[in-house]
């Protein structure tokens, strides 16, 4: 199985990141969000830290080199802060947040990371308060802002993303231009657009995507394993299954097995136009 | 309506879709089957094993099955399976047998012997005895025996499926 996952990785029909999916439960109910993700959601489909770490331990005996978590606002799970710390011993890490959470006392909790590899991804998606808020709740921006500096002054490592709903090049470029204010270096900056899958389809925005438009990563989710981070979706409720590679998570061999058994089937994906990193 | 999805081929799990025909088609029984890829992977081709041709000839194995489904009243297997007992050379007044108590006596020695067996098997397990035992060993071997006792209970077992479920039959 390493081997396989070596040969795939190296031929670019995969990546080496394991993705897990914490919990679709958030704080925030984004237009465009990908798992219908709100405070009111009724299955949260949270991982509970035990797999994730498990997930992990087996992921780096498999060969993967890093993980990928993101839900759902992962911090809205009370022990986060500890489990990203375990998965993070393991593995190098980015936890994908809205960056709304971060208390005093949480970044208490979150400065042991500082000297682990681990980044927080902090999505921002318009320089314009109004223009970001639209798209991600009222006071997002300025709560996002805020975190930023305290999150750097702890030693924190801090990427932005930011999601392309319709901002023009001209307003990316102002995104840009904060972000190096804010002392995040271009190669810390991510760019991606709305997929049109989850709430976004609802609402008629983003992009469909083509079968060979993202990089296939393992993705676990309280569900199941999927094909790749943009894969585990919820629409009206109900969890996508199209992309949906297996059942089981545990042992992660297995969910492994069957991801490959469908990498191999794919064209190889050296053109992929769609990251959610 | 079923009680859980029948998903089309675009809404299926990667790994579910090579149980889908070549025109994308499948059974509603697969397609309920397909949100749990993990386990169709090991039931299809157990149920190919079980119901397929074996040293057991198809037209056997088709009386169990419309048997079973009668006795489970599965409006599923029945519609499914009396066309496919037909094609496997089941004369239609076996088929009509198996479904209707009254025509039971009509069935020639063999036959008949055989859906006794199921019938205690699939009714009333702890009920068999050696006398039925010797009767049906009389026209199967013992190899027989155990893949029509195996596909007696795998019958029962989707019936309970497709009803439970609410599985729609085919039209």
């Amino acid at each position: 199985m390493r081997d396989a996952i070596r040969e795939a990785v190296s031929e670019g029909r995969m990546g080496d990141r394991l993705w897990l999916y914490a919990t679709y439960h958030c704080n925030l109910a984004c237009v465009y969000c990908l798992t219908e993700s709100s405070p009111r959601i009724a299955n949260r489909r949270t991982l509970d830290a035990d797999a994730m770490v498990r997930a992990t331990r087996e992921a780096k005996q498999l060969g993967f080199t890093c993980v990928g978590i993101t839900g759902g606002e992962v911090f809205m799970l009370p022990d986060f802060a500890e489990t990203l710390r375990r998965v993070a011993e393991t593995l190098p890490v980015v936890a994908l947040t809205n960056g709304t959470l971060f208390t005093e006392r949480l970044l208490a909790r979150l400065e042991p990371l500082s000297d682990l590899d681990v980044a927080l991804q902090l999505s921002l998606d318009s320089d314009e308060p109004a223009r970001n808020d639209e798209l991600r709740g009222p006071e997002n921006f300025a709560t996002v802002l805020d975190a930023i500096p305290r999150l750097l002054a702890r030693g924190l490592r801090v990427r932005i993303a930011t999601t392309v709903a319709d901002q023009g090049a001209a307003e990316l470029e102002r995104v840009c231009a904060l972000h190096r204010r804010l002392g995040i270096p271009d190669e810390e900056h991510v760019v991606r657009s709305v997929v049109r899958r989850g709430r976004a389809v609802t609402k008629g925005m983003g992009v469909e995507l083509g079968p060979t438009d993202v990089l296939p990563e393992l993705t676990l989710t309280a569900d199941g394993a999927f094909l790749h981070p943009f894969a585990p979706t919820v629409l009206h409720g109900r969890t996508d299954l199209d992309l949906l590679v297996s059942r089981q998570i545990a042992p992660l061999e297995t969910p492994a097995r069957h991801f490959l058994s469908v990498v191999w089937d794919q064209p190889v994906g050296a053109d992929v136009v769609r990251s959610i990193r | 309506m079923s009680r859980v999805p029948l998903l089309a081929l675009d809404e299926a799990p990667l790994t579910a879709r090579a149980w889908y025909r070549e025109d994308g088609s499948a059974s509603a029984l697969t397609r309920s089957l397909a949100s749990a890829p993990d386990l169709l992977e090991t039931l299809m081709p157990f149920l190919g094993q079980v119901m397929g041709e074996s040293s057991l000839d198809l037209a056997t194995k088709e009386l169990v099955i419309v048997r079973v489904s009668q006795l489970n009243s599965c409006h599923y297997c029945l519609a499914a399976h009396r066309p496919v007992a037909l094609d496997a050379g089941v004369p239609p007044e076996h088929v009509a047998a198996a479904c209707a108590e009254a025509l039971l006596d009509e069935l020639p020695e063999r036959e008949r012997a055989i859906v006794d067996w199921v019938d205690r098997v699939t009714t009333e397990p702890a009920a068999v005895d050696d006398g039925l035992l010797a009767r049906v060993l009389d026209w199967v071997r013992e190899d027989e025996l155990v893949e029509l006792t195996v596909l007696a209970g795998a019958i029962g077992m989707l019936n309970g499926y497709c009803i439970a479920f609410e599985i729609p039959p085919p039209s």
